[in-house]
């Protein structure tokens, strides 16, 4: 399947001054998870309020299922099914109501209804709990809740926000679980979230975003390609001035090895090569002779979380 | 429509689990009705009796006789006479410990019967309201009606009191005079039985008519005073559900916000109308008031539920925050209530600030029930009265749909 759900085009929205979504361009597939990964205030939630008809585009379009959510705003949102960060249920309403609630407030009823309730309520692993008050339940079963909340009316496009915000483990691969189930079912989820390793995990294809301007996109694949096999070798310690700049850059001349500095300070300098492992001693010893003391190493593979320090000279979680 | 009664149906099941929360805001109103109505002596006790002090100067047949009146038949129920002299009614009536103090001058009878000028002096106690109003109308019409008499029987009162003075009277004086009222009473009869004068009523009946118990006019207040704790309360929906999520996810959906706000508003209307309907019962079966009468008092009831949540709910949802909007409807209603007729009847505030409070909302659905439940007949209400209220609650839910879809939803 490769139909466009989601298309983004030259998506701008400011807050007075700010311009928290900054020419924002991306499309997501049917039957595939698209990740919008950054760190916190990057706009992803912005870019999820535009889509979901809560937010009006300062400037640039969006179609979710063919439909423009502005001038066709019922029909692109009766093809959606949001999944906010936050719980969005009622707690005391039993589980099998929240359901019937959300199913009817898409259009669902009679049959049709009962028949998608059922089959939520055994997706999710709740069908035994149904006629309970969700305040009863655990966090993790209120997240299966939240989610089947969602899906009731078995929408062609997905958004979830980061729904594995303040989730144990247990419960955030039964959630994984259920958005792969969705995927497979045909669905297009979007998904955002400011955890790199869950968006190499779950998704397809992504879109990184930071101070509201897409800074990469493509499949997990394309990206990585983007990195090459460059470790990323980050040093604590101290670094006296230039000279420690000076000191690498005069090393990478002479070794080559793509040897990189991402970024710098009196305590911290992180760096990018080829087989760093294989390096260090003379990262060391030139690091050494321009008067710098390392107290601490710490060396990693090629992921996005590099990949994001390499575009941006900052880590996803500052 | 089928999205209107969803919501209606999602939130009275959630309301129910919150059942405490309803029994106390019923609880409330009803205690403190009942605690002011036993302390105003508006409840089942004895009814406030009012003390009129008389110092007669006169001392003589129509003196006495206008003493006498002011405890006849119901009056009689309401007021104490005392006879007291100059000085001591002069020094209670300043320490408001009676009602009214009237002086009856001396040469009273003989002014009246002479038809002379008089002037008698009545003192009041401006720290109340009905007793010595009723004191002041009682004296006029005794006042006119000594008046009357003196016209139509005045030679034979002259003559009693002359043989009074010499203290002759025999059998024969005593059939004369008899003789001589009989035959102008029924020369006069014509024109007293039936009156020759027809009265016809434009108005309709003052508030405080025959037949009504006091106590009846603390019914409105306290029905208005559950509606406003209890529409308090449940407009402070919109915030629970703006801070657990669901607004905002409902403002996702391709439903109209209008459809929330209508199938909110009609749930609490089912809650303000069952709570008032409860409150309203009770007043009438303690007061023994027509059951003819409830079902137009709670169409009203239920049209004031609606507008008290609609406003309540657009002037929460205009709040920074659910803290906020709690203490600003809090600190407005308490005045309003007070001033509005819910702990004490319009009936009995002074003038001035009777009239201030029918014109504040709680006020106008408070002096219209109450005219509701005391008028002779049902369905009292004035179509404008009606229209008034009905425009107020349709107003108030199209600026809580505005207010939803101004950003109030997405939080």
């Amino acid at each position: 399947m490769s139909s466009v759900m989601i298309s983004v085009d030259s998506l701008s929205r400011h807050f007075g001054d700010l311009l928290a979504v900054d020419d924002v361009s991306f499309e997501a597939q049917a039957g595939a998870i698209f990740g919008l990964l950054g760190p916190n205030g990057a706009g992803k939630s912005t870019t999820i309020n535009c889509i979901s008809g809560l937010l009006k585009p300062t400037s640039g379009r969006i179609a979710v299922a063919g439909h423009d959510v502005r001038r066709d705003a019922t029909a692109a949102k009766q093809s959606l099914g949001v999944v906010p960060q936050e719980l969005a249920i009622y707690e005391d309403l039993p589980a099998i109501e929240n359901l019937r609630f959300w199913g009817r407030a898409y259009g669902l009823s009679g049959a049709e209804l009962d028949a998608r309730v059922d089959d939520v309520l055994g997706t999710i692993g709740l069908g035994d709990r149904a006629r309970e008050l969700p305040k009863k339940f655990s966090g993790g079963m209120k997240r299966r809740l939240n989610f089947g909340c969602g899906i009731v009316h078995a929408p062609p496009v997905m958004l979830l926000d980061e729904p594995t915000v303040g989730v144990d483990p247990q419960s955030r691969e039964r959630l994984f679980d259920l958005v792969r189930a969705e995927r497979d079912r045909g669905t297009c989820v979007l998904y955002t979230t400011h955890y790199m390793e869950e968006a190499e995990k779950l998704c397809d294809s992504l879109a990184i975003i930071d101070h509201g301007k897409m800074i990469a996109a493509g499949s997990m694949e394309e990206l990585r390609a983007q990195l090459g096999a460059r470790d990323v070798l980050h040093l604590n310690g101290e670094f006296p001035g230039a000279a420690a700049d000076r000191a690498v850059s005069a090393l990478a001349e002479r070794i080559g090895e793509g040897l990189e500095v991402i970024s710098s300070s009196e305590s911290e300098l992180t760096l990018t090569l080829n087989g760093a492992s294989q390096m260090l001693p003379a990262i060391f010893e030139a690091l050494a002779s321009a008067g710098a003391v390392v107290n601490e190493t710490s060396l990693r593979s090629p992921n996005l979380e590099t990949l994001f320090l390499l575009l941006t000279g900052k880590e996803l979680r500052e | 429509m089928a999205f209107f009664f969803s919501v209606m149906k999602k939130d009275l099941a959630r309301w129910r689990q919150d059942a405490l929360s309803l029994l106390l805001w019923l609880a409330i109103p009803l205690l403190i009705g009942g605690l002011i109505m036993s302390f105003t002596g508006g409840g089942d006790g004895p009814k406030p009796r009012g003390l009129l002090l008389i110092d007669d100067r006169d001392d003589t047949f129509l003196s006495r006789f206008m003493a006498g009146a002011y405890s006849q038949g119901e009056l009689g129920e309401l007021l104490t006479v005392e006879n007291v002299e100059a000085e001591e009614g002069a020094t209670r009536i300043e320490a408001g410990e009676a009602s009214g103090y009237l002086v009856i001058p001396e040469g009273f009878q003989d002014a009246l019967l002479d038809n002379r000028p008089v002037t008698l002096e009545l003192k009041t106690n401006p720290s109340q309201t009905i007793l010595p109003g009723i004191i002041t109308d009682v004296t006029e019409v005794l006042l006119d009606a000594g008046f009357y008499a003196e016209q139509l029987l005045g030679d034979e009162i002259r003559k009693i009191r002359e043989t009074g003075e010499n203290d002759l009277v025999d059998d024969a004086f005593v059939a004369s005079i008899s003789v001589s009222i009989q035959n102008k009473i029924e020369s006069a009869a014509p024109l007293l039985f039936p009156p020759a004068i027809e009265v016809t009523v434009a108005e309709p009946p003052a508030e405080e008519g025959p037949g009504v118990p006091f106590a009846v006019y603390f019914i409105p207040g306290i029905v208005l005073m559950t509606l406003i704790f209890v529409a308090n309360g449940l407009a402070v929906d919109y915030w629970k559900e703006r801070e657990q999520g669901t607004l905002r996810r409902l403002a996702s959906a391709p439903k109209r916000l209008i459809g929330v706000v209508a199938g909110k508003t009609a749930a609490a209307t089912v809650v303000l109308t069952v709570m008032g309907f409860i409150v309203l019962a009770l007043g009438f079966l303690y007061q023994g008031l027509p059951l003819s009468r409830m079902p137009s008092a709670l169409a009203w009831i239920a049209l004031s539920g609606i507008a008290m949540f609609a406003w309540l709910g657009f002037i929460q949802m205009l709040m920074s925050s659910l803290s906020a909007a709690e203490l600003i409807t809090n600190i407005t209603l308490m005045p309003l209530m007070m001033i509005g007729g819910s702990f004490f009847p319009l009936a009995i505030l002074p003038g001035w600030l009777a009239e201030v409070g029918r014109r504040t909302p709680n006020g106008f659905m408070v002096d219209r029930l109450t005219s509701e439940i005391v008028a002779q007949g049902s369905w009292a209400i004035d179509p404008f009265s009606w229209l008034i209220l009905a425009v107020l609650a349709l107003s108030g839910m199209v600026l809580s749909a505005w207010r939803l879809r101004a950003g109030f939803a997405r939080g």
